[in-house]
């Protein structure tokens, strides 16, 4: 053991460069494998920590009645289902309402609960993250404090077609309602104000209902039938809910973004890094045969030398997996923060063991496993061949490119013979390159659906999307149409409506409305089949027919308003908004279980037409009609934007480090060339080859395995991205992915990888200049 | 009246050493002339290979001018020696340095093509420098290490020759050859210089030396003697014994 440590440190001396670039790789390896693991295991369990630390509810009910008839029903309903742990009925005032943030709109379902009553609450309690003295006003969500939303300063919120002034007093975090992503979203009034607002008409009195369950995996299914049961006994009575497994998921989408693309990086530089260590091992034993033969002689075992190799290899990995956990500890922070603006729940950085432990046994034993594998010919070096042979150990039995027979120039030729007589140097640019194909044509992907043009990535996340949104009264609805028809600014109108239904037999549905799919703006939302044409028809979510077992053709029964009715599945639809639990349905095919309340109408707008002073205008000429405008376009940038402003970073991010990576490889590449044919270079330069084209040619014998690679991994990855982009967001329901795939910018990037590669080989190739052959000729 | 191809004025090299200054070449000053076959002499460390070094543009001296044809190449950076390496120079090392990921014939072609585009021509002039050194056709496409030392070294003479130097400057030449393939290697040369190539070598063997017609003896880093022996003939007592004479004087 001591004589294996004495050779590792004697081998380390010898490779101080080596060992400098694979501590480089495995660092940024263990930095994103720590990372990753730091969101995986712990950072979506702290919505469990805080879902426990507030006692919060596992379902949430909000019904438009403060009746004590109906709060008797809810809680003999609650009492009766086994499967209730706890429940808290609060009197609340419910509305949809919209007010800016982050230079968009945030339009979600309003609760409204006095401040003390809901710090005092038994199940669903808040906490008050920040307060001031301010004796009347408004306590927001967590999530919304932003510059324009702080202590002291007035937030306008739009109830229907009123508006509303409040002074914000401080911001509380509600696990189930403290996000427009939880479907409702809740604020906390001063008793003044409640007051106010009740007396005033701009919200009706509801019910919050907070159930607490003994199994929280029940929390779907719990609220589906409560939901129905409250629907059939009282079906006049509007009721908005969610459930502890829809919150918890969409609060958790960047979470969820961020860890995959994170354990990708952190697997795919980790495979680099053993790859580049595999390959230096070959390329050592055969350097060293000598030396290693040497060992033996004087009589070091082959398990000696492989041990030491292990030793110095491990001692190097885990000394960088150190280092680079120790930096993903600094990371996290900024990374957090980034996060807490889409999950509105607080974060605290700790130390967890358990990731620090995983991720030194992945990579140390990735390590181990790779030095090991490429080691083992060590056993087949026999003293006396080893000594004989020296360091010319290469067998050379093909002349590649005889340079009497080839068309091509001379420095091309000569770089070609070096491209085929290191095949080992080959596989770890190809490998490198396929990975980094990968990352060029995700970032292509993202910079083009996301960044760019932000449409593909919001239909694919949103679904169905104009320019705004006008809910207007039932009775009024053939004047509004008609008015509309005949008003300039509207190009496109058509009803989408989303009501909730219940599949018979199964959960409850999201289901859209619309009066002809061929209407809609995204035509993409069937993905396979085609959209209800018929009022017996249903399109359904992919994700909740895979579940459920469903295929086009069959009949489902759905449930709404006491009523039910059966429907062919025409088509399978993808919308992550419910997690992949919606339907769509015409509006005959809705009118079989019940008539449209208050129907919503989608319109698109000239361009050029300013689409909140549209709003207005109607709201200002329909007063009688509207119930209320929502400038879709706003409300979707404001939710969009944390998610584009994240991709972004991890746009820049991994491009960056691909660079990084190129730079590492190739240049541990070209020290071990620069190392092995040092006499070669010295003898072409006495021969009258001048060091730029020794350079030239060195930089050239990369650019095969670079540019197929490259070339290949491009083409492959562009044909696989949106197959993986849908696996990756399978959870939130997208089955199938349809982003564009930029064809321009895969091509640029992929000649600016080469280039880079190129560029980069000729840099590191500059230690050329002090080679001389002077020094070959004096035995150096 | 002989052509000068080469001449040195003050030529001196000096390395630093354990942080002394190492005086190797002092003040020479020397003119090789076209179709001599120069043989320097000396005992080790006396300077020889510094010399050869330093002549042939591997390398550049601390002080002194180097003149070749009208140019000065000891001012020249190392790009511009590379070429002019490569236009006027042909090299034969005693470890031989031919490279062995590449066939005899490519070993030469690398150095042939750098100069000359007609592939076909140069393959015909690799040819009948093969067939002078007599070098068989199969060895051709061997690796330098299928081929023996004596076979490796007269294929490395081809790639020396193959650009037509004005001179060939050898180092030790049959220094890794055995007794019978290191005068085989000898009469290489001495033929190629019989037909006028320029030859400067450097060796420790008298046996090599009786080749040149030129000897120059190099002692602590000056020439101390040259001594002119006129066109080699095989068996020439009077030649060996002048050589030897000289080497006497010089305190060989």
């Amino acid at each position: 053991m001591k004589n294996s440590i004495l050779l590792a440190r004697s081998n380390l001396r010898t490779a101080k460069g080596q060992a400098a670039a694979i501590i480089v790789l495995i660092l940024l390896a263990s930095l994103m494998l720590n990372l990753w693991l730091m969101l995986s295991m712990d950072y979506r369990q702290n919505f469990d920590r805080y879902h426990d630390k507030l006692n919060a509810e596992h379902v949430t009910l909000t019904v438009d009645s403060g009746s004590s008839e109906m709060r008797e029903f809810l809680a003999k309903t609650l009492k009766k289902d086994e499967r209730t742990a706890a429940y808290s009925l609060e009197d609340s005032m419910h509305t949809v309402g919209l007010f800016t943030y982050n230079g968009g709109e945030v339009n979600s379902e309003f609760v409204f609960l006095e401040k003390e009553a809901a710090l005092s609450r038994p199940v669903g309690t808040v906490e008050i993250v920040e307060d001031s003295r301010i004796q009347s006003g408004i306590y927001m969500p967590m999530l919304y404090q932003s510059d324009d939303i702080a202590i002291g300063k007035t937030v306008e919120l739009s109830l229907g077609s009123k508006k509303i002034s409040y002074q914000v007093c401080g911001f509380f975090n509600s696990v189930m309602a403290g996000s427009h992503n939880c479907t409702m979203c809740e604020f906390l009034l001063t008793e003044d104000q409640y007051e106010k607002l009740k007396a005033s008409d701009y919200a009706p009195e509801s019910t919050l209902c907070s159930v607490r369950l003994k199994d929280k995996m029940e929390s779907e299914n719990y609220e589906a039938k409560l939901k129905n049961t409250m629907s059939a006994q009282y079906p006049a009575l509007r009721t908005v809910s969610n459930s502890y497994a829809l919150v918890s998921q969409s609060r958790y989408i960047s979470q969820l973004i961020c860890a995959g693309i994170m354990s990708a990086m952190a697997f795919f530089i980790l495979l680099i890094a053993l790859v580049v260590i595999a390959s230096n091992i070959v390329h050592y034993i055969q350097e060293n045969m000598k030396n290693l033969g040497a060992l033996k002689a004087v009589g070091y075992t082959s398990q000696q030398l492989v041990l030491s190799l292990l030793m110095q290899f491990l001692g190097v990995s885990l000394t960088a997996a150190l280092a680079g956990i120790g930096i993903s500890y600094t990371l996290f922070p900024s990374l957090n923060e980034m996060m807490i603006a889409q999950t509105g729940i607080p974060y605290e950085t700790r130390f967890l063991p358990a990731a620090f432990f995983l991720t030194l046994a992945i990579l140390g034993s990735a390590v181990a496993l790779a030095v090991w594998l490429s080691s083992r010919s060590i056993r087949n070096v026999e003293p006396i061949t080893a000594l004989r042979q020296g360091v010319r150990t290469h067998s050379f039995k093909r002349n590649h490119i005889p340079l009497g027979k080839t068309n091509m120039p001379l420095h091309l030729a000569l770089s070609m013979k070096t491209t085929f007589s290191g095949i080992k140097h080959n596989l770890t640019v190809c490998i490198t390159m396929l990975v980094l194909s990968l990352v060029v044509v995700f970032s292509g992907l993202m910079t083009e659906n996301m960044i760019r043009d932000t449409a593909p990535f919001i239909n694919l996340i949103v679904g169905e999307t104009a320019d705004s949104c006008i809910n207007v009264k039932a009775q009024a609805e053939q004047d509004f149409v008609r008015k509309m028809k005949d008003d300039d600014q509207v190009k496109k109108l058509y009803l989408y409506d989303s009501i909730e239904v219940r599949h018979a037999g199964g959960l409850g549905l999201m289901a859209m409305i619309c009066d002809d799919f061929a209407k809609a703006n995204n035509q993409e939302l069937v993905f396979e089949g085609r959209f209800p044409k018929y009022d017996n028809e249903i399109a359904i979510a992919a994700k909740y027919a895979k579940e459920q077992k469903l295929h086009i053709g069959e009949e489902i029964t759905i449930t709404a308003n006491g009523k039910k009715a059966s429907y062919l599945i025409s088509g399978f639809t993808q919308i992550s908004n419910n997690l992949g639990k919606d339907c769509l349905l015409t509006r005959a095919g809705y009118e079989r279980l019940g008539e449209l309340q208050n129907p919503s109408y989608y319109l698109n707008l000239t361009s050029g037409t300013d689409i909140d002073e549209f709003n207005a205008r109607v709201k200002q000429e329909m007063a009688g009609a509207v119930n209320t405008t929502i400038n879709i376009d706003a409300t979707v940038s404001g939710g969009v934007v944390v998610y584009v402003s994240l991709m972004k970073i991890i746009v820049i991010g991994v491009l960056m480090l691909s660079a990084i990576i190129i730079a590492f490889v190739l240049y541990l590449l070209v020290r071990t060339m620069l190392g092995s044919k040092k006499r070669d270079y010295g003898i072409l330069k006495a021969i009258g080859f001048t060091t730029r084209q020794l350079i030239l040619q060195t930089a050239l014998s990369f650019m095969p395995a670079v540019t197929l690679s490259t070339a290949v991994g491009l083409t492959v990855c562009s044909f696989i991205i949106n197959p993986l982009t849908a696996l990756f967001l399978s959870s939130i329901g997208i089955v199938k992915s349809t982003f564009l795939v930029p064809v321009g910018f895969i091509i640029i990037a992929g000649i600016g990888l080469i280039l880079f590669a190129f560029a980069t080989a000729c840099l590191l190739s500059l230690k050329i200049r002090k080679i001389t052959p002077k020094a070959l000729l004096a035995g150096e | 009246m002989k052509h000068v191809l080469l001449k040195t004025d003050g030529l001196s090299k000096s390395f630093s050493s354990g942080g002394a200054l190492q005086h190797v070449l002092k003040n020479i000053d020397l003119e090789l002339y076209e179709g001599d076959f120069t043989v320097i002499m000396g005992a080790s460390g006396a300077g020889k290979s510094t010399l050869l070094y330093a002549l042939s543009g591997m390398d550049t001296p601390t002080l002194g001018i180097i003149t070749f044809g009208g140019t000065v190449i000891s001012s020249l950076n190392q790009d511009s020696l590379a070429l002019f390496r490569r236009k006027h120079c042909g090299f034969v090392f005693q470890q031989i340095y031919l490279i062995d990921g590449m066939s005899v014939m490519d070993n030469v072609l690398s150095a042939g093509l750098l100069l000359c585009s007609d592939k076909k021509a140069l393959l015909e002039k690799a040819g009948k420098l093969f067939e002078a050194v007599k070098l068989p056709p199969e060895t051709q496409n061997k690796f330098p290490t299928q081929i023996s030392g004596g076979e490796a070294q007269r294929a490395g003479i081809v790639r020396a020759l193959i650009n037509q130097p004005e001179i060939l400057f050898a180092d030790e030449p049959t220094g890794a050859l055995n007794s019978k393939t290191g005068l085989d290697v000898l009469g290489t040369l001495t033929a190629f210089n019989q037909q006028g190539q320029s030859v400067v070598m450097v060796t420790h063997d008298m046996r090599s030396a009786l080749r040149g017609n030129r000897i120059l003896y190099l002692k602590d880093g000056v020439i101390l003697g040259e001594c002119h022996l006129g066109v080699y003939t095989p068996d020439d007592t009077a030649r060996h014994e002048t050589l030897a004479a000289f080497l006497s004087e010089m305190g060989w």
